[in-house]
């Protein structure tokens, strides 16, 4: 039986002051505390896992090499969170490139912003079909990025042709151009999977020791 | 008058403290997982994460996990198992362990994380002679 609007109106406003109420969360409260899965249930054993620091430099001999150690943490920690990717958007994978900047998957959220001009930027999304055409323009970009710099190749055209692998005019995968960092698979990968190919590539820059590399120098 | 006084929210957000277990606790969840949400435990998987759900959340934010504490910062969406992506992608409403239409059988294999970046990655290798002769830099005297 389907309601007059009013009644449908006056139905959401219900909806919404119970939501409101606080009692509510009160009964989400009590049911948090017990535990909801039954007893029955045999994959219950949780394997003990070695507890995982932040830094992935943890063998040190040294105070000095502590001391450069943390340095590249911090340093690390710093770039890995205001990763600034210039948008080199080629083909049908730029839209969904689009997408993890928009509310859904908000790369914002990781200090990651779209700039538009090289020289300000450190990671480049190389973002669908590079064709024999874009090829210098690519490396001319990418050249004229400031160190340190990375390359995210998204989509299988840009890992290694895809699609036009056999085409007389398409590069077979820009890392024939650039060095990648990261290559995210899919024809077009979602927004997730970009997501994930920033995450990973988080966790490629922590583990970058450039003052432990001097100093071992 | 609540608009002024917004006591609701403030009870409701008192009651949210007290499920994560008091102040210093939630601010360290929060400092972990950039958020603080109240919810049913609805199961542990065998990577000692937990799921949990309350619907009075907006479809999509309603189900979500937990990481173990043991990895701290380093949580990944691969520490998800394979039982549980399901429910956590609203691809079925149905939990792994009230599903009755799930295989369970002894060859499948036990849920790994992602390994690139550790000891154990994935190398591919070639078995083929290779094609090319590689380039040996000239040593500096």
């Amino acid at each position: 039986m389907i309601g007059r609007p009013s009644q449908i109106i006056l139905a959401s406003k219900n909806i919404t002051s119970l939501l409101k109420n606080p009692a509510i969360t009160q009964i989400c409260l009590r049911n948090g505390s017990s535990n909801a899965q039954p007893v029955s249930q045999e994959s219950t054993k949780v394997e003990e896992r070695p507890y995982r620091p932040y830094s992935p430099f943890q063998n040190t001999n040294s105070k000095a090499e502590y001391a450069v150690a943390r340095l590249d943490d911090i340093l690390n920690w710093g770039r890995k969170h205001s990763l600034w990717p210039l948008t080199f958007g080629l083909a049908c994978c730029a839209v969904e490139m689009m997408h993890i900047a928009a509310p859904r998957y908000d790369m914002d959220r990781y200090g990651v912003v779209f700039r538009a001009s090289p020289r300000q930027a450190d990671l480049i999304i190389v973002a669908g079909t590079l064709t024999n055409k874009m090829a210098p323009a690519l490396r001319r970009v990418y050249d004229q990025m400031p160190d340190p710099k990375w390359v995210i190749s998204m989509g299988s055209c840009a890992n290694g042709g895809g699609y036009y692998h056999y085409s007389y005019s398409v590069v077979r995968g820009c890392d024939r151009i650039i060095p990648v960092d990261i290559y995210v698979p899919g024809c077009p990968p979602t927004a997730e999977a970009l997501m994930y190919g920033i995450l990973q590539l988080q966790k490629k820059i922590k583990r970058m020791t450039l003052t432990q590399s001097w100093y071992r120098k | 008058m609540n608009n002024l006084f917004p006591f609701n929210r403030l009870i409701t957000g008192f009651n949210i403290i007290k499920a994560n277990g008091g102040f210093l606790n939630s601010f360290k969840k929060l400092f972990r997982q950039d958020e603080l949400k109240i919810g049913t435990l609805v199961g542990t998987d065998e990577m000692g994460n937990r799921y949990y759900e309350n619907n009075l959340y907006f479809y999509g934010r309603n189900r979500w996990v937990e990481y173990n504490d043991q990895v701290f910062l380093n949580y990944d969406a691969s520490q998800i198992t394979a039982e549980w992506y399901g429910w956590l992608h609203y691809k079925t409403d149905l939990l792994p362990y009230n599903d009755p239409n799930r295989p369970k059988y002894k060859w499948i294999a036990k849920h790994t994380e992602n390994e690139t970046g550790t000891e154990r990655q994935y190398v591919p290798y070639s078995t083929m002679p290779p094609k090319i002769q590689a380039w040996v830099p000239p040593k500096k005297n």
